[in-house]
């Protein structure tokens, strides 16, 4: 398999068509995948938490509001235009839980709230959403045709 | 969060005197061997500990349990499928294969191991520091390991820059591999450290 970049936990990455990015083993993160179908190139970001809170320093690609920053300015550096980009996204699942404590504040749908929250804040539509759950994923994107392929261990497989 | 040489070594005694009582209650549940390894203190960004577990997407059995008390932390248990279903094999003297993936028996089998372990490590932590600490109880993932211990770690919304925790591999005759995590809260550290002395 050719061009294939990793990107880890807590990680972003950019890659230009016919090249894929991968990350494994998303559950309350969530992958942040925004790709320019014409210019051909995209990129993707692995959140963990919902907000820098303002904190400098550290590792923008923690936050989905500092990471999808950091990941847009990489993307438009690259020659993507910013009208034509689209986002797709996956994660933020609820891998454990329970008996008899109220799960009022989930972390892997906060995940989800603060990413939609931020795209729509750049203007960047959001195509489809695969959040939720209790089961792990292991996405990749393909930045070329935007196809988002979503691996899990006993709940299927799909491309979105 | 900085720790001393010194801290560490009270944390690696920890590791040692807490595990090995966890091994122990696993030996005798299981009537076979286990070892243990010497327990590894690390202080790393949480998105190195793919550096302990390998790949992300590895499915293995994942047994969480909430340390409650006055020095709270978390406490996980995981094996790599194939030995989480020889433990249950063991544990009901069964020579068929098992489904931990959907079996409720077998789950809730493993879960009570990790019952087990979680206990007999914090009755020796208890011991040795004079804290005490009660297990919660446990929770069951069977999935790929980098998503669940990321909802473990996260599970409170907040993430410091480190987290530190005590890793100690545990190790059965024939083909049992777990890993055992400690990972005291924030502010836990000190309490435990203090009452050792450190």
């Amino acid at each position: 398999m050719n061009g294939v970049i990793t990107v880890g936990m807590a990680d972003l990455k950019t890659a230009t068509a016919p090249e894929r990015l991968l990350t494994a083993g998303l559950g309350s993160c969530i992958g942040i995948c925004i790709h320019d179908p014409i210019f051909k190139v995209g990129g993707l970001a692995h959140i963990m938490l919902p907000t820098a809170n303002g904190s400098l320093g550290g590792n923008p690609a923690k936050y989905a509001d500092t990471a999808l920053e950091l990941l847009l300015r990489e993307i438009l550096g690259m020659g993507a235009n910013k009208t034509r980009l689209r986002a797709k996204i996956a994660g933020g699942a609820q891998m454990f839980s329970f008996p008899g404590k109220p799960q009022v504040l989930k972390i892997g749908d906060r995940n989800a709230e603060a990413v939609e929250q931020e795209l729509k804040k750049n203007g960047i539509p959001l195509l489809v959403a695969d959040v939720g759950g209790s089961f792990g994923r292991t996405i990749h994107f393909d930045v070329g045709t935007g196809e988002l392929h979503i691996r899990t261990i006993n709940h299927g497989e799909k491309v979105i | 969060m900085e720790i001393t040489q010194f801290q560490q070594d009270a944390l690696r005694e920890i590791g040692n005197i807490g595990s090995g009582h966890a091994a122990t209650a696993l030996s005798t549940l299981l009537q076979r061997r286990i070892d243990m390894s010497v327990p590894k203190v690390w202080a790393v960004a949480f998105e190195q500990v793919s550096a302990i577990v390998g790949q992300l997407d590895t499915p293995q059995a994942v047994i969480y349990v909430k340390v409650e008390g006055e020095a709270p932390g978390k406490a996980v248990f995981f094996f790599p499928v194939e030995s989480a279903e020889i433990v249950v094999q063991a544990l009901f003297g069964l020579t068929e294969p098992v489904d931990i993936y959907f079996d409720e028996m077998a789950q809730s089998a493993l879960k009570e191991v990790g019952n087990i372990l979680v206990s007999s490590f914090l009755i020796a932590l208890t011991q040795f520091s004079g804290i005490p600490l009660q297990p919660s109880v446990p929770a069951l993932a069977v999935d790929m390991i980098g998503a669940s211990l990321d909802a473990i770690f996260l599970e409170e919304g907040v993430l410091e820059d480190t987290v530190l925790f005590i890793d100690t591999q545990l190790t059965g005759i024939p083909k049992i591999e777990g890993q055992f995590i400690f990972l005291p809260d924030d502010g836990s550290l000190n309490k435990l450290l203090g009452a050792m002395g450190v």
